[in-house]
């Protein structure tokens, strides 16, 4: 039978964990105890989904390893540390889908894995349709719905709730955001970003100051929450 | 405050008593220190509202003496304390000689002193008094005290005076009683009181100028006006200082009093040395700075001097001699006189008894005179010899051999002697007619008169080179020695080793003994000489006092003089690093004048020693300290990680079964306790990084919307009794700041507030723009903050009553480091209904564009 998630983690007790939630979800897995173990794991017929990755590995560097997991076709979810903002955009850059951070919430990690199977296994029937929470975004015809309401853009907030949208539940990190949105020379306006996203906001949440469409995850980037 | 007479019985104590009384009745803590009252019941009347120390009793060969008693006055620490008669000399075995001394102490305390003193005891108008009232008074107090005192003239015309002492109001010692009444004349009271208020007077008008003079403390000296005083070694010389004094007060101008040396460094000996050790220490307390010059030329030295101090008035004393002597031996103070340009010269007429005793015999002078005498007669003889060889214009010549031999060798005198010999000897056998001091040729005067002059010129300039080469030897030998002194010290790295080359050289420079103190550990060490390892009851007591106010005392100084050592402070800019002590077994002055400057740089250079070691020391401390610190990181980064691992186990583990049933209870613990305990881990970890000065803010332009929301959902993973509500400007300005270190740091404050909030009750995080800044406040309604809450951010501090909420202690100390970091404020304070409010304060820069100008162009 083929196991849709390996795990990626030298500490057996964080791996029964995880094996247990997953068998609660009824959700299949292989574990990896080592990098080594984990290529391995990828590269066998037929290859698991999804990689959630501890990146504190004994034989490589877990960055090292994100890249050749991507390669092989697996989303990877990084396990890292809150305050680690470097290693969490290191990952992003690096392929990785998304990350979950320690001491995990069993419920949030479950979420993850699912939003990121959803995404491996039933990509978009419309290449330029995306769903979100409580919406979608048309890229053809510049249309946006929020709870069955059109919504009006400018063009700059289009294009940045599409980046964004275009990966629903994923987080784009502020540099992609702005290269994409900006273009390349303004990777460090971060304030053009922050403004943008605050009238993105102001249009399509509930309560912009308590945003639970657009969030942010500090230090890293934007993700728009996916559609349950 | 002094209240100053012009003779006893004007009422000075009287008038201090009362003055006392009514600054008591204002409300002033007065005590008495101590008063005569001399058996007066108006007095003693007036102490009785008063507070009186008891005096302190001291037997003295079989006398008991009461006196004021210095220490419980100091322990007392008044507002304002009386001691009576500022001129008194204490009992022998005081710790200091004379009552001014501890009036110093008591000022230096922050104690306001009153005190009286009559005219007549003032230093610089001693002689004065003495010229006119035939009386010397022993007991004189220093001008510098009375420089920063309110004087108050306590006045009283001389016949209301005399009246009193007729109606036996003034009290006077039984001992004095001839010399006093002939002191209480109508006429000497006169001058006495014009005295006294004149020097009222010139120090109202000083003070009123301090004032005017721009608001500066001290930099108050008429421009360019400076006086410089010579000092000789005679009995004079205190006259001549004391003038200066008064001169300088009158300029209000700086003074230095110099001696040269060098001249009279042979006759300078015995009496001479101790007179002039006097003279100077006389005018260093009068406020003089102290120099002394190596030359042998005294005018052109003193001269020269004055021109590099930049001194516009010389003071000179001048002896009354016979013009003879004068022609003789020359005047200092006519050549200086001569030589000054753009300075001017006050001489100081000085009686004959005044200057210098006569000079000791010289033991050698004889013998010189003789070996003179013994080298001319060898010449005459050996030339006798030789007579039919040489030519007769040769014999000059010869004859001139031991004259320059003896000019060069032995003393100026002997020199001379050798000249009129030769010339003698050179007419008695060597010109016709032979035998006789007669000349008949005139060829054989002029031989006769050159060799005379030769004799004379050679022998006086060979005396001269002669001295001037030991002088600078003198001075090239103090500079080798100092140079060597500094060489050896500077090759130790430990107290025991430095201590104890330090006091065998200054022991055998300056022919003392020689130790060197030190408090440690409270305690006084007594190290560098192993004759002396410790130190009696006296000694320590100046050796401390020396080692706390930082100045000389012990043995030939005015503070606590019976000691036999003198302790000299090490000073240096770490402080006092210890005590050089010094003792000479024999009579006499401990340091003499002459070795002063020579014992000032080796104190310098010892003190310079102590402070490199205690600077190597701290390096070599702080680089243990830091290896230390650096192991305990290492030790803590990786026990955290560690713990880390298992930690995130539990909590994932508890937080999945869910609190309910037959032990959601203690699931319920184990989840919570699971949470604090890492919040501890945490902390440790960022306490550390903190202590490794290792928080590198990242700043990026954030939205504070962003921070509050990633805190909000932290909180709900804290567990469901996290209630938290945000309020939050919409137009909040974007903020440059660490995301990571913001969040953390506002977290913190929150747990903080939770914890001392009741269940149930909610914190508020309100972020509101102002002016200048943007302010995230944290609100509970919890009990407060206690009254006093200084080191509230400090690591470990716990205030009252949150002993029983738990926690590491480092929460608050995290956050205000994070925030200082950001450069950022963190306050608390009560809310006015109640609770306590938390404010994390971040500036706006300028740069940070305000959202609504933005928008428009997004």
């Amino acid at each position: 039978m083929r196991s849709e998630i390996l795990i990626v983690d030298d500490e057996p007790a964080i791996r029964r964990l995880l094996t247990g939630a997953l068998d609660r979800a009824g959700l299949t897995h292989t574990e990896a105890a080592t990098a080594g173990e984990a290529l391995r794991a990828a590269q066998a017929m037929p290859a698991p989904l999804v990689a959630l990755l501890d990146l504190g590995l004994p034989d490589r560097d877990g960055l090292e390893v994100i890249g050749q997991l991507s390669g092989l076709g697996l989303s990877v979810i990084v396990l890292t540390a809150r305050d680690a903002t470097d290693e969490k955009v290191a990952a992003l850059d690096l392929g990785a889908d998304d990350f979950v951070t320690k001491p995990f919430d069993s419920e949030e990690l479950l979420a993850r894995v699912r939003s990121a199977l959803r995404r491996k296994n039933s990509p978009s029937l419309d290449p330029a349709r995306r769903d979100f929470a409580g919406g979608w975004i048309d890229r053809d015809s510049h249309v946006v719905m929020i709870a069955s309401e059109r919504v009006d853009l400018t063009p700059r907030e289009f294009n940045l709730l599409w980046t964004l949208a275009d990966k629903p539940g994923r987080v784009i990190t502020h540099d992609r955001l702005l290269e994409q949105v900006w273009g390349p020379a303004h990777r460090e306006d971060l304030d053009y970003l922050r403004v943008a996203v605050r009238s993105l906001r102001r249009k399509l949440e509930q309560d912009p100051s308590h945003p639970r469409l657009v969030i942010n995850e500090p230090g890293v980037g934007y993700r728009i929450a996916a559609r349950e | 405050m002094v209240y100053l007479g012009a003779a006893p019985g004007v009422g000075k104590t009287y008038r201090m008593l009362q003055d006392a009384a009514r600054r008591q009745g204002e409300g002033t803590d007065v005590v008495v220190g101590i008063a005569e009252t001399h058996g007066r019941s108006e007095t003693a009347a007036l102490l009785e509202p008063l507070e009186v120390l008891p005096r302190r009793i001291i037997t003295h060969q079989g006398h008991r003496l009461d006196e004021f008693d210095l220490d419980a006055a100091l322990a007392r620490k008044p507002q304002l304390i009386c001691v009576d008669e500022l001129a008194h000399t204490n009992a022998p075995g005081s710790r200091h000689p004379k009552r001014w001394q501890d009036v110093e102490e008591l000022l230096g305390a922050g104690i306001d002193v009153a005190t009286t003193v009559n005219i007549q005891h003032i230093e610089s108008l001693n002689d004065v008094v003495a010229g006119f009232t035939y009386v010397r008074v022993r007991e004189t107090i220093p001008d510098r005290v009375l420089e920063d005192a309110e004087l108050i003239v306590v006045d009283l015309p001389p016949d209301a005076l005399i009246e009193r002492l007729k109606a036996g109001k003034v009290y006077l010692p039984q001992t004095a009683g001839e010399a006093l009444s002939n002191f209480f004349t109508p006429t000497k009271l006169a001058a006495l009181r014009e005295l006294a208020l004149r020097f009222a007077a010139g120090s109202v008008d000083r003070r009123l100028d301090d004032e005017l003079a721009t608001g500066a403390v001290r930099a108050d000296y008429v421009v360019g006006e400076r006086l410089m005083v010579a000092v000789s070694a005679g009995k004079g010389g205190a006259r001549v200082i004391r003038e200066a004094k008064r001169l300088a007060d009158l300029m209000r101008a700086p003074w230095s009093a110099v001696v040269v040396e060098g001249s009279s460094a042979r006759a300078a000996v015995g009496a001479q040395r101790e007179q002039l050790a006097e003279n100077l220490a006389l005018a260093s307390s009068l406020g003089a700075s102290l120099m002394t010059i190596a030359a042998t030329d005294v005018a052109g030295a003193l001269v020269d001097q004055a021109r590099e101090l930049r001194a516009s008035q010389i003071v000179i004393g001048k002896s009354r001699r016979s013009r003879w002597f004068e022609w003789r031996h020359g005047s200092i103070a006519a050549a200086v006189t001569r030589k000054a340009r753009g300075v001017s010269v006050h001489i100081v007429p000085l009686d004959e008894a005044d200057e210098k005793p006569p000079t000791p015999p010289d033991p050698y002078a004889q013998r010189d005179n003789l070996i003179a005498f013994a080298l001319v007669a060898a010449a005459v003889g050996a030339i006798h010899l030789i007579e039919g060889m040489i030519s007769h214009s040769a014999i000059d010549l010869l004859l001139l051999l031991p004259v320059i031999l003896s000019a060069t060798l032995l003393r100026m005198r002997a020199g001379l002697w050798s000249a009129l010999w030769a010339a003698l000897s050179y007419n008695f056998f060597f010109t016709q007619p032979r035998h006789t001091f007669r000349i008949e040729s005139a060829g054989d005067v002029i031989t006769f008169v050159t060799l005379a002059l030769v004799a004379g010129v050679v022998g006086g300039l060979a005396g001269q080179v002669r001295r001037q080469a030991q002088t600078s030897a003198g001075v090239a030998r103090l500079n080798a020695s100092l140079a060597r002194y500094a060489g050896l010290l500077g090759g130790l790295s430990d107290r025991e080793e430095t201590a104890k080359v330090a006091c065998q050289e200054i022991g055998s420079l300056l022919d003392v003994e020689a130790i060197i103190v030190a408090h440690e550990a409270d305690r006084l060490v007594v190290r560098g000489n192993e004759n002396f390892t410790a130190l009696d009851m006296v000694d320590e007591t100046a050796a401390r006092w020396a080692l706390e106010n930082g100045a000389v005392s012990g043995r030939d100084t005015g503070t606590l003089n019976a000691s036999d050592w003198q302790f000299h402070p090490l000073q240096t800019s770490l402080g006092i690093m210890g005590a050089l002590g010094l003792a000479r077994p024999s009579q006499g002055r401990v340091v003499r004048a002459d070795d002063a400057t020579l014992l000032a740089s080796l104190i310098d250079q010892t003190a310079l020693a102590h402070e490199r070691l205690v600077l190597e020391e701290e390096a070599r401390q702080v680089g243990t300290l830091r290896e230390r610190d650096r192991l305990r990181g290492a030790l803590l980064g990786s026990i955290a990680h560690d713990l880390r691992t298992p930690l995130t186990a539990v909590i994932a583990a508890t937080e999945t079964i869910p609190a309910e049933g037959d032990f959601g209870a203690e699931i319920a613990i184990a989840r919570a306790e699971a949470r604090r305990l890492q919040r501890f881990l945490n902390d440790l970890l960022e306490a550390s990084r903190i202590e490794h000065g290792a928080i590198a803010p990242r700043l990026e332009i954030i939205d504070l919307t962003d921070i509050a929301a990633a805190v909000l959902k932290d909180l709900q993973q804290t567990g469901p009794d996290a209630r938290a509500k945000l309020e939050i400007d919409e137009a909040c300005p974007l903020v440059r700041s660490d995301p990571v270190l913001l969040r953390h740091a506002l977290i913190n404050l929150i747990d903080n507030a939770l914890k001392f909030s009741d269940q149930g009750s909610e914190v508020i995080i309100r972020i509101e723009a102002g002016e200048n800044q943007v302010s995230c406040r944290v609100l509970d309604h919890g009990p407060g903050l206690p009254p006093d809450i200084a080191g509230l951010f400090e690591r470990f501090e716990r205030l009252e009553g949150s002993d029983r909420v738990g926690g590491t202690g480092l929460g608050l100390w995290i956050a205000k480091n994070f925030i200082d970091a950001l450069g950022g404020s963190i306050e608390a304070r009560n809310r006015a209904g109640g609770g306590a409010e938390f404010a994390i304060n971040l500036p706006l820069e300028h740069s940070d564009l305000r959202v609504g100008e933005q928008l428009s162009d997004a």
